[in-house]
């Protein structure tokens, strides 16, 4: 990233979180791209032992983005809720190519970065992730905490700050948003 | 997103069949709900939603989906954290006086962490004694952790030794708190207690060095601390002498093969290991794995604070700078020596010296030297390159303090050399078409930039008596120089940051505005551009490079020794960045120059003189290079003495290029005298000792001289893997090259295994594209076509060759030739319309890039002729090596002569004509082949071995040889 890129991706966190919901429009892209190239880079390797975390794939690409100025750690929360969603989303798309490649008789082993997650296989992934977006249909808001604590790593503390809800809201809505969607998975399952 | 292929969903999925008003409704009832107990649960919502109405269907089912969720659904990585109040209830709070686990009466806390909290407690029964209790955190643990800590507490309680607090026990509660109860150790962190006593420099060594001996214990029990830092290092004084206590061995893992999910560095912040004593792969979350060498590293940092009073990336003493930054220090960046960090900051470097006994300037002089080495060797980023041990360590400390040399002082010149070396491809024996590597040093970091300096010097001389104005300038690009340090190699580290610092500070110190002056700023660019060369940053190096010289030509003139030294270098950078042809092109207009303004003997012209013999082989002109290599020697050899630097690298070069002719006998001879002084000069450990002993090795592998090549490769290998390390690049080139031999003298199983081990090991520390993974990938598809694994070779190759073609590019020397290789897979597969399709376009390339005299080139030629033989083509392919032959005729100067003789003779054996292909060997003997065993072991030529007048031929050269002609 040149020093221009980082400087456009801090101001536009800066515009942000002051409420510009165009900036976020802007930045989706950037950091999107770098999300798949940091996630690309990582689960390509051919490394059995290889272990990921899409917290820290979203570290990564933070300290990326921003590059060589000090990162205003104040926008740290707004830029993991951002990439929060997107990393779900990458994960989600290597997890079904992986199946698919599985399906085909495959080529290669897989890289077993699901691992460090606490969801053991690509199959629960993409259960997750299905119900994930179902509930972004029926409760956005306790969608988005979920992203965020699980797939970007966020406090409840830090969560509250991005959202601005009291952390007594997010505790809240962190616990009925989890027993939703337990309980969507669990009836999906044959 | 969205294939179509979803799960089954829910039959009644909310959304659809639930409005949103009626969710919030859900929810709030929901939220009260969670919040009471289960009987007051109940009878709130009986009144509030009772049964018939829809909601409590979804709440019921909710609150039940809750309660299962609760233990072990979405967990998130980064579970726990002071600040999170997770789903677990209990908080575990626990107060002084409480009785812990009944038999531990608590007294006071002793200090929290990011992970646990340290209790001081009386335990009360077996035994009774003062105990430090190390709790971790509730809701920092799940099962693994709990898992992970039995696992462990046996070899925790086996460890005894004096420098190591002792671990009683380990376990977890019934609620599955894991714990440790550890000696209580009443003393002061080490970097504190030595400050206190004002201990001088020996007395804290001596202290480190048994801390050191207390970690090799653990590391013997395969145990990592992982978390070594002043404050787990304490020290207590017993029976008036003061010893260090490790504790704290909290959440060390065993080093089982197993490798390790680190789920406890999750996130800015959360941290096992503390930010200041964090070792680079600690800081990379996705280092492979912790090991050993990783608590070697806090060592270093240990010992750092304990010499100069500064961690190394602190800005000011005690301030560190922001956790993301320090992050990507520790990767990216090498911290400054001990001795140029004691002299930073001039109002802490006096309490900082007078607490180590000393004034600032005593303590920097005696910082600089072994103790930076030492230091800067376990502070290495790669871990390859630390301390392998503690004990290491300590034992080279032991040697400073005992005034003998200590080993990290030389073994600093060998990590810079990988980036030095060049390796050169040799076709071992043309029968084989294998590529062997040969080390042919071109420089040395400290020997380039101590002769840079020494001729800078000479010209200097010169030229300030035609000039005062330059007087100036050339002191100041002492004094700068001098900052860099750069006579001394082990110091020469430079990285952006201090170059910055270093230049700055400069500036501002002799007022003069120094940045100013065009000429010390064209200076200061290619001193600048030097240090980027030495750190193999070629890019960097070539920019600032092309920059001095752009503006010492327009200062000086394009004839003056400033400028052509400029010019010199950058014909170097050129050559690293393989554009031989520019390099060439550059290197030769400063040679001129050079012969014009300083003489045919001085010594930069002598180096440029060796530098253009190098780029020479490159470029495939042995005997351009040959000659240019002698003239450098012999100037050098005259100028510098027999034992100088250059005369000792052009020597090496020189030799390479006769090898590359394939004049063993004459090649062999200069090695083993050159072998002879290296030894005794620089020692048997050396790295370019090393260096010529492999060249050696591979000119005996060349000639067939099989025992001895492999005794000199083994006798190689071990030194390296003691030196370097099993991993370092260079043990694994002598790996490669032992292992051509083995599979060029027949033992193709023990060679294929070597050349796997290679792969794994590159696989491992380079990654599946790098251009050595992939250039040892082919060797093992050569391996694998000689045993007749056809199939697997093709397989290999291919892959290769895909990789090779997409990360250097289908114009790159290593792609054409993994091509070539291809063709002759397909060869042996009888695809030969494939395998001609293939060598042809490769030949194409080749002609235009290399050459025809160039070996590779050759080879292509030779398999796109064997394919056409198979297939009934010889009248095609037989005009081809005519013109080949003719064009070459007129070329001064081509690697090997008689190659497309050879190439041609295997062509017509290929297609049946016997005498045509006789008639070609004796054309390639006359012009200077003589590889008799070569002959019969080529089995391109297999099909001439029933031939008399073959074997006639066979038994002429070997008799031939035996008489040294």
């Amino acid at each position: 990233m040149t020093d221009d890129q980082s400087g456009v991706v801090s101001q536009l966190l800066g515009h942000w979180s002051k409420g510009d919901e165009k900036a976020l429009a802007e930045l989706l892209p950037l950091v999107y791209d770098e999300l798949r190239r940091v996630a690309r880079s990582h689960l390509q390797r051919e490394r059995p032992d290889h272990t990921l975390q899409s917290t820290a794939l979203v570290h990564e690409a933070y300290l990326r983005l921003l590059g060589s100025q000090p990162p205003e750690l104040r926008n740290r929360p707004h830029f993991i809720a951002v990439a929060s969603r997107l990393i779900r989303q990458i994960l989600v798309d290597y997890a079904r190519e992986r199946r698919a490649a599985k399906r085909d008789g495959g080529c290669r082993v897989p890289v077993e970065y699901l691992d460090a997650l606490p969801v053991s296989s690509d199959e629960d992934l993409l259960a997750l992730d299905d119900a994930l977006n179902d509930l972004y249909r029926t409760d956005a808001r306790q969608a988005k905490i979920v992203d965020m604590k699980f797939f970007g790593g966020l406090t409840s503390p830090e969560v509250s700050e991005v959202l601005g809800l009291s952390r007594a809201t997010v505790d809240r809505e962190w616990a009925t948003a989890r027993a939703w969607l337990h309980r969507q998975i669990s009836r999906a399952q044959p | 997103m969205g294939d179509g292929t979803r799960l089954a969903a829910s039959p009644d999925k909310p959304g659809s069949a639930v409005s949103d008003e009626r969710w919030e409704r859900v929810k709030q009832l929901l939220h009260q709900a969670m919040q009471l107990t289960p009987e007051q649960r109940v009878r709130f919502l009986d009144e509030a939603c009772p049964g018939d109405d829809p909601c409590r269907a979804e709440i019921d089912s909710l609150l039940i989906a809750d309660a299962e969720a609760r233990s072990s659904f979405l967990k998130p990585a980064s579970s726990g954290g002071p600040a999170d109040v997770d789903d677990a209830g209990c908080s575990h709070a626990l107060a002084p006086g409480d009785l812990f686990e009944h038999r531990f009466q608590l007294i006071g806390a002793l200090g929290e962490g990011g992970m646990g909290q340290v209790w001081l407690a009386n335990q009360i029964a077996p035994v009774r004694r003062q105990v430090a209790i190390k709790l971790v955190k509730a809701g920092m643990y799940d099962e693994s952790v709990v898992q992970r800590f039995r696992s462990e507490r046996q070899s925790l309680a086996m460890m005894d030794h004096p420098a190591i607090a002792k671990v009683f026990e380990a376990g977890a509660t019934s609620q599955g708190q894991p714990y440790f109860v550890m000696e209580y150790v009443p003393g002061l962190p080490i970097t504190k207690y030595c400050d206190q006593q004002r201990l001088d420099i020996p007395a804290r060594l001596e202290l480190f060095i048994q801390a050191c001996e207390g970690v090799q214990h653990a590391h013997q029990k395969a145990i990592v601390h992982r978390d070594l830092k002043p404050a787990n290092i304490l020290v207590v004084d017993l029976d008036g002498k003061p010893v260090p206590r490790i504790i704290d061995f909290g959440l060390a893992k065993a080093t089982a093969p197993k490798l390790i999910t680190e789920s406890e560095f999750t996130r800015l912040g959360q941290f096992v290991g503390t930010p200041g004593y964090m070792s680079p792969e600690q800081a990379d979350p996705y280092a492979r794995d912790i090991d050993t060498r990783t608590d070697v590293y806090s060592l270093g940092i240990v010992l750092y604070v304990l010499l100069t009073g500064y961690q190394p990336f602190d800005v000011k003493m005690g301030q560190r700078p922001p956790l993301d930054v320090l992050l990507r220090k520790l990767r990216e960046e090498d911290p400054p020596s001990p001795s140029t960090k004691a002299g930073t900051d001039p109002d802490s470097s006096v309490a900082a010296a007078a607490a180590r006994g000393a004034e600032p300037h005593q303590l920097t002089q005696l910082l600089r030297g072994d103790l930076d080495s030492i230091a800067m060797k376990a502070l290495e980023r790669d871990r390859a390159k630390r301390y392998g041990t503690p004990s290491e360590l300590a034992a080279d400390l032991r040697r400073y303090l005992n005034e003998e040399p200590v080993t990290a002082r030389p073994a600093g010149a060998v990590y810079r050399l990988r980036k030095y070396a060049r390796r050169h491809r040799i076709a071992v024996g043309i029968a084989s078409g294998l590529i062997v590597m040969l080390t042919a040093f071109t420089a040395l970091q400290g020997l380039e930039l101590r002769r840079t300096t020494q001729e800078r010097d000479r010209a200097n001389q010169e030229r300030d008596r035609a000039n005062r104005e330059r007087d100036r300038a050339t002191r100041i690009t002492d004094f700068m120089t001098g900052m860099f340090k750069v006579s001394d190699p082990s110091e020469a580290r430079g990285n952006r940051v201090t170059a910055r610092e270093i230049l700055d500070k400069a500036s501002n110190e002799t007022g003069t505005g120094l940045a100013r002056d065009a000429e010390v700023q064209a200076q200061m660019l290619h001193v600048m551009a030097s240090t980027y060369l030495n750190l193999g940053i070629y890019t960097r190096a070539h920019e600032l490079s092309q920059r001095a010289l752009d503006a010492r030509a327009r200062l000086h003139g394009p004839k003056d020794p400033y400028t052509l030294e400029s010019m010199s270098q950058l014909g170097w950078i050129l050559d690293r960045e393989g554009h031989h042809a520019d390099a060439e092109k550059v290197e030769r207009q400063a040679l001129e120059g050079d012969r014009q303004a300083l003489g045919p003997e001085a010594a930069p012209t002598l180096e440029t003189m060796d530098h253009l013999a190098v780029i020479q082989i490159d470029e495939g002109h042995y005997q351009d290079a040959e000659n240019l290599a002698r003239q450098a020697m012999q100037g050098a050899a005259r100028t510098l003495g027999p034992q100088g630097s250059l005369t000792l690298l052009s020597t090496n070069h020189f030799a390479v290029a006769l090898v590359s002719q394939a004049r063993y006998a004459e090649a062999e001879r200069e090695f083993r005298k050159l072998l002879e002084i290296d030894q005794r000069v620089l020692g048997p450990d050396h790295p370019q000792t090393l260096a010529v002993m492999i060249n050696l090795a591979t000119t005996a592998a060349s000639q067939r001289h099989v025992a001895e090549g492999e005794r000199l490769y083994r006798e190689v290998l071990s030194a390296q893997r003691r030196v370097l390390g099993p991993e370092h690049q260079y043990t694994l080139l002598t790996m490669e090259n032992l292992a051509a031999l083995l599979i060029d003298s027949g033992r193709l199983a023990d060679g294929e295994k070597l050349h796997r081990q290679v792969l794994e090991i590159r696989l491992k520390t380079l990654g599946a594209e790098h251009p050595d993974t992939l250039s040892s990938k082919a060797n093992l598809a050569d391996a694998l076509l000689k045993e007749g694994d056809v199939r697997e070779a093709d397989k290999l190759q291919r892959e290769t060759l895909a990789v090779q073609q997409r990360v250097l590019g289908p114009e790159d020397r290593d792609t054409l030739a993994s091509r070539s290789t291809l063709a002759s897979i397909l060869i042996h597969e009888r695809r030969y319309d494939e395998a001609a399709k293939i060598a042809s376009d490769t030949l194409d390339i080749q002609l235009r890039t290399l050459g025809l005299g160039h070996p590779d080139t050759v080879y292509s030629l030779r398999l796109l002729g064997m394919a056409m033989a198979y297939t009934h083509r010889y009248a095609e392919a037989t005009p081809l090596f005519r013109n080949a032959i003719d064009s070459l005729q007129n070329v001064a100067d081509q690697g090997n002569r008689w190659s497309v003789w050879y190439a041609f003779a295997c062509v017509a054996a290929a297609a049946g004509r016997f005498d045509d292909a006789l008639g070609d060997l004796r054309e390639a003997v006359d012009r200077g082949f003589r590889d008799a065993d070569g002959l019969l072991a080529d089995d391109d030529l297999k099909a001439l071995r029933h031939d008399a007048r073959f074997l006639e031929l066979v038994g002429t050269l070997k008799g031939a040889s035996q008489q040294g002609t």
